[in-house]
């Protein structure tokens, strides 16, 4: 995802989290260590009885593009989860995970006595309709929430950002840290019964990555796969990167190593779909969607609302919720009027502004939590005066972020010294950061060549406009800067759909684009330093919009991609982060917080850091 | 009376060609990219490509407006962009009926309620009664439909918190779901109505016709229902008849902040994703409803002033 379009981004996230991270944060015990080495070389995931329950829906993060002001936000985030760096699973090594006890064993697979908790009333903010429910098409983060609740994939992230099984229950991986072997849950079934095997997975890969699922973000995830860039193309018969060795057995293969594979696995693209389904409906095939998740469609109310039903036949048990009732509903204020005179159970996970949470906050069915979200101004590195770096670090140590977080965004952002979010692996407590100093940012200003202030040519700043907290924090940063540092900046507030194209447009021509600075937004796809590095400001990358370069933060972050050692690992993220810093590749300005409205009846379900999560969905009840 | 028919049909005819060009030409000049918008603003130079010969995009845009009026000569408005294998006629088939209800319900209840209140406040001109209707229809009549609305929920929230019978505040749920969203779309029309109904009943009331028919011992009743109301109604026609037409196309304040499934809902959120064709769809559905009423008042013009049907 881009950057810029945020908007649509973060919400994304947001909501996509909420409704992850749910899931994810199951594991109580922290994490699982573990691990089992194979003759071969290559490690194996073996099973520590530790975690319980696990979670859920699915994938984290997934890149959604979501609009969410920024202030908004509960909604979900990718998990992440920082303190577990240690725990990512990198190829080759140590690797564990938790499996857990099948609900289903033996040969005889009967389906779970579901119901009874109660139906879970939850709006989903900002549409009218979802777009769909498709894993290999949603990209918005409102669909990817309710696509999240009907499907899984092989693997799934904890509430603590960490790997655990879901169709797969264990895999191997090749000493070169290219193969990945994966043993399908022999009971593995589909809502309505039927098996599911490696096959399963193996289509379902083929045609996430396929040319006829282009909107997805497939290929933009899971390219490392071999062959997927041919197959995407349209130039192979077929995904040859992905094989069955027998019914439980699927063997990947990737062009290189890649630590962060697991975790890209859990997007919405790598989650399995019944073949049966799609080919009997065609297009329309998401209006009776099941797969292998907690649910599925009971009915699809077009323009209206979601309808969910227990699966019974979820690998992890007995889901004890009649339901899941999730209206759509398009402007967030009508849903927080819904949810206070007794209509919704939860609100805000997709959106949820802080004009409105102000009205609710205190109460003690209110949440705010800050989420793995990063607000920062990106630069037209191209184009002068802005390819200075000097001017930058002057623009930079000139913007007081304290008031601006705790005066003017009335406390639902914590202040962002650098680009990785507290909590996220690879977060950096060291990290030297640009602090407010109006001296410095003035003599700054003088070493970038400038006299004063007025010397500078008057700058543009463009962003989302009609947007409460985009119009303040720009509406800010002009003052902060005309005080600091006496330069005139003017406003660009632009419609979202126009103020994507205008970004697209700088990225692809830069030199020829009007946009100098700009507000941006960016949340975690999943819970690794290299989504929020390696794709936004390494030299040319896709989201790279405002073209910062700098060959020793492209040599840091390409050796810590494929390095294998974890310390080393986040070393070298954390220079190429102090670079990117100093030289104001990004300046961030806050990690915004989530708000929820949970009402208390609901039981099992749990907002943090990544949004709203649960342990485990056969937990969750409202009675 | 052919005659007038067929040349409104001509004209209707070139309208609506007109309105398909504009449309087609308007929302493509708009800064937007619909295949953006549908990749989540992923940039992949590949997946944009294949998107854009998928949804015909890639052609020159006279072959894309071609293509576009072909379909529409065979009622194919074409698919959606946002929501993928949806065709426009199904999006448009299910935001129509809400729509029209909503929309219905509403001209019922202004017509029921403004018409007599115009009535009274005529015969009871400038008395108390008059002052209190006029008040009144002049606040709904001015009052916005966003400010009415915040009104109304808080009240509402208000008896709910109270545990008083309170009313739902969005969505389609129960027939109770309908009350405020009809009221507030109603509102506005009520006033106007009202007024209009008052103004031109004291303006007809003061003719000498009705002077006659009084002379003539007609009673009261007969007066004001055959001679007073038939003549008073005409200006009414005029403006009933143009804001029928807009009920197709959906109440968009008042779909959004009610959250109901109607027109008005479908069309802002295409506007803000491109949905080219459903922008096109939504703008030709207003269009064609506009000259169908203007027809259809036209013709009703003459039911009750014939001296128009022959100056026609």
């Amino acid at each position: 995802m881009r950057n810029g379009m945020f908007m649509r981004r973060s919400l994304a996230l947001l909501s996509g989290l909420a409704v992850l991270l749910p899931a994810l944060a199951a594991c109580g015990d922290s994490t699982p260590t573990a691990t089992t080495t194979t003759a071969g070389g290559g490690a194996t995931v073996s099973p520590t009885d530790s975690g319980i329950g696990i979670t859920a829906t699915t994938a984290p993060t997934k890149g959604v593009d979501a609009t969410l002001a920024p202030t908004t936000s509960a909604a979900t985030m990718p998990p992440t989860a920082a303190a577990q760096a240690t725990t990512l699973p990198t190829a080759g090594a140590n690797v564990t995970s938790i499996i857990e006890n099948p609900t289903l064993t033996g040969g005889a697979v009967t389906p779970n006595r579901v119901g009874g908790g109660g139906m879970l009333r939850w709006s989903n903010e900002g549409v009218q309709d979802l777009d769909t429910l498709d894993p290999a098409l949603v990209n918005a983060s409102n669909s990817v929430m309710a696509s999240g609740l009907i499907f899984d994939g092989l693997v799934r992230t904890d509430s603590k950002l960490g790997l655990q099984p879901a169709g797969a229950e264990r895999w191997d991986i090749s000493p070169d840290g290219k193969t990945y072997t994966f043993h399908i849950r022999p009971n593995l079934r589909w809502a309505n019964g039927s098996p599911v095997t490696a096959e399963d997975f193996r289509w379902s890969l083929e045609r996430a990555l396929s040319k006829d699922n282009a909107a997805g973000s497939g290929s933009y995830y899971l390219g490392n796969i071999s062959g997927a860039t041919d197959w995407n193309a349209g130039k192979t018969q077929g995904l040859s990167g992905v094989t069955v060795k027998d019914p439980q057995t699927l063997v990947i293969t990737l062009d290189k190593a890649g630590v962060y594979f697991l975790y890209q696995l859990t997007f919405t693209a790598a989650e399995v779909v019944p073949r049966k389904l799609v080919e009997q409906y065609g297009k329309n095939w998401p209006d009776h969607a099941y797969g292998t998740g907690p649910f599925q469609v009971k009915e699809w109310r077009h323009n209206e609302r979601l309808l969910l039903a227990p699966n019974p036949y979820y690998y992890r048990g007995a889901v004890q919720l009649d339901g899941i009732d999730m209206p759509f509903v398009q402007d967030p204020a009508t849903a927080f009027n819904l949810y206070r005179s007794g209509g919704l159970d939860v609100m805000g996970s997709q959106q949820f502004p802080n004009t409105l949470a102000a009205q609710v906050a205190g109460q003690p069915d209110f949440r705010q939590e800050p989420q793995f979200f990063d607000a920062y101004v990106g630069f037209n590195n191209k184009k002068s005066p802005l390819n200075n770096v000097k001017l930058r670090r002057a623009l930079a140590l000139a913007v007081d972020k304290k008031t601006l977080t705790e005066r003017v965004l009335g406390g639902g952002a914590v202040t962002a010294n650098g680009i990785l979010p507290p909590g996220l692996p690879g977060f950096n407590p060291n990290l030297k950061p640009l602090a407010f100093d109006p001296t410095a940012a003035k003599a700054a200003l003088v070493a970038a060549g400038f006299k004063d202030g007025a010397a500078v040519p008057k700058l543009t700043l463009s962003y989302t406009g009609g947007q409460a907290d985009f119009e303040k924090v720009a509406t800010t940063l002009q003052q902060m800067w005309k005080q600091n540092l006496g330069v005139s900046v003017q406003l660009q507030g632009e419609e979202q759909a126009r103020y994507n194209n205008d970004l697209t447009a700088l990225a692809n021509a830069p030199d020829k684009s009007p946009i100098e600075m700009y507000i941006s937004v960016w949340g975690a796809d999943y819970p690794d330093p290299q989504n929020f590095l390696s794709q936004q400001l390494r030299t040319d990358v896709g989201n790279n919009n405002g073209h910062y370069s700098n060959a020793q933060f492209d040599q840091l972050v390409d050796l810590a991609d494929v390095e294998r050692d974890v310390t080393k690992r986040m070393d070298g993220y954390h220079q190429a982060e102090q670079i990117a810093i100093d030289e104001v590749g990004w300046l961030p300005l806050y990690h915004s917080s989530g708000n929820l409205l949970l009402r208390g009846t609901v039981k099992g379900l749990v907002y943090t850091a990544q949004g709203l999560t649960t342990d485990d969905w056969t937990g969750v009840t409202n009675k | 009376m052919r005659g007038f028919l067929l040349r409104r049909l001509g004209s209707a005819l070139f309208v609506l060609f007109s309105l398909t060009l504009l449309t087609f030409v308007i929302a493509r000049l708009a800064p937007g990219d619909p295949i953006m918008q549908m990749m989540g603003n992923r940039r992949d130079p590949v997946r944009y490509a294949a998107l854009q010969q998928q949804y015909g995009l890639d052609q020159p845009l006279p072959v894309q407006y071609l293509q576009y009026v072909g379909g529409l000569l065979h009622g194919d408005l074409g698919m959606s962009f946002q929501y993928p294998g949806r065709p426009v006629t199904t999006i448009l088939a299910a935001g129509l009926p809400v729509s029209l209800k909503l929309g219905l319900g509403a001209l019922l209840l202004s017509t029921i309620v403004g018409v007599p209140l115009g009535i009274i406040a005529a015969l009871r001109r400038n008395g108390p009664a008059d002052r209190v209707i006029t008040t009144l229809m002049l606040g709904l009549f001015s009052i916005p439909s966003f400010v009415l609305i915040g009104l109304l929920v808080w009240l509402d929230l208000t008896l709910y918190k109270a545990h008083w019978p309170s009313l739902p505040v969005a969505g389609l749920q129960q027939p109770a779901s309908w009350v405020l969203p009809i009221f507030v779309l109603a509102a506005s029309s009520m006033g106007y109505i009202a007024r209009i109904t008052r103004s031109s009943m004291i303006e007809v009331l003061g003719q000498d016709y009705i002077r006659t028919a009084r002379s003539k011992g007609l009673s009261a009743a007969v007066i004001l229902t055959r001679h007073g109301l038939r003549n008073a109604l005409l200006p009414l026609l005029t403006v009933l008849g143009p804001s029928v037409a807009f009920l197709v196309t959906g109440a968009f304040v008042v779909e959004k902040l009610f959250n109901l499934p109607g027109i008005g809902n479908t069309t802002i959120q295409s506007i803000g994703q491109r949905d080219y064709p459903v922008i096109q769809a939504t703008t030709i559905l207003l269009g064609v409803a506009v000259l169908m009423m203007n027809l259809i008042t036209d013709l009703l013009y003459s039911v009750f002033d014939p001296r128009i049907a022959r100056q026609g």
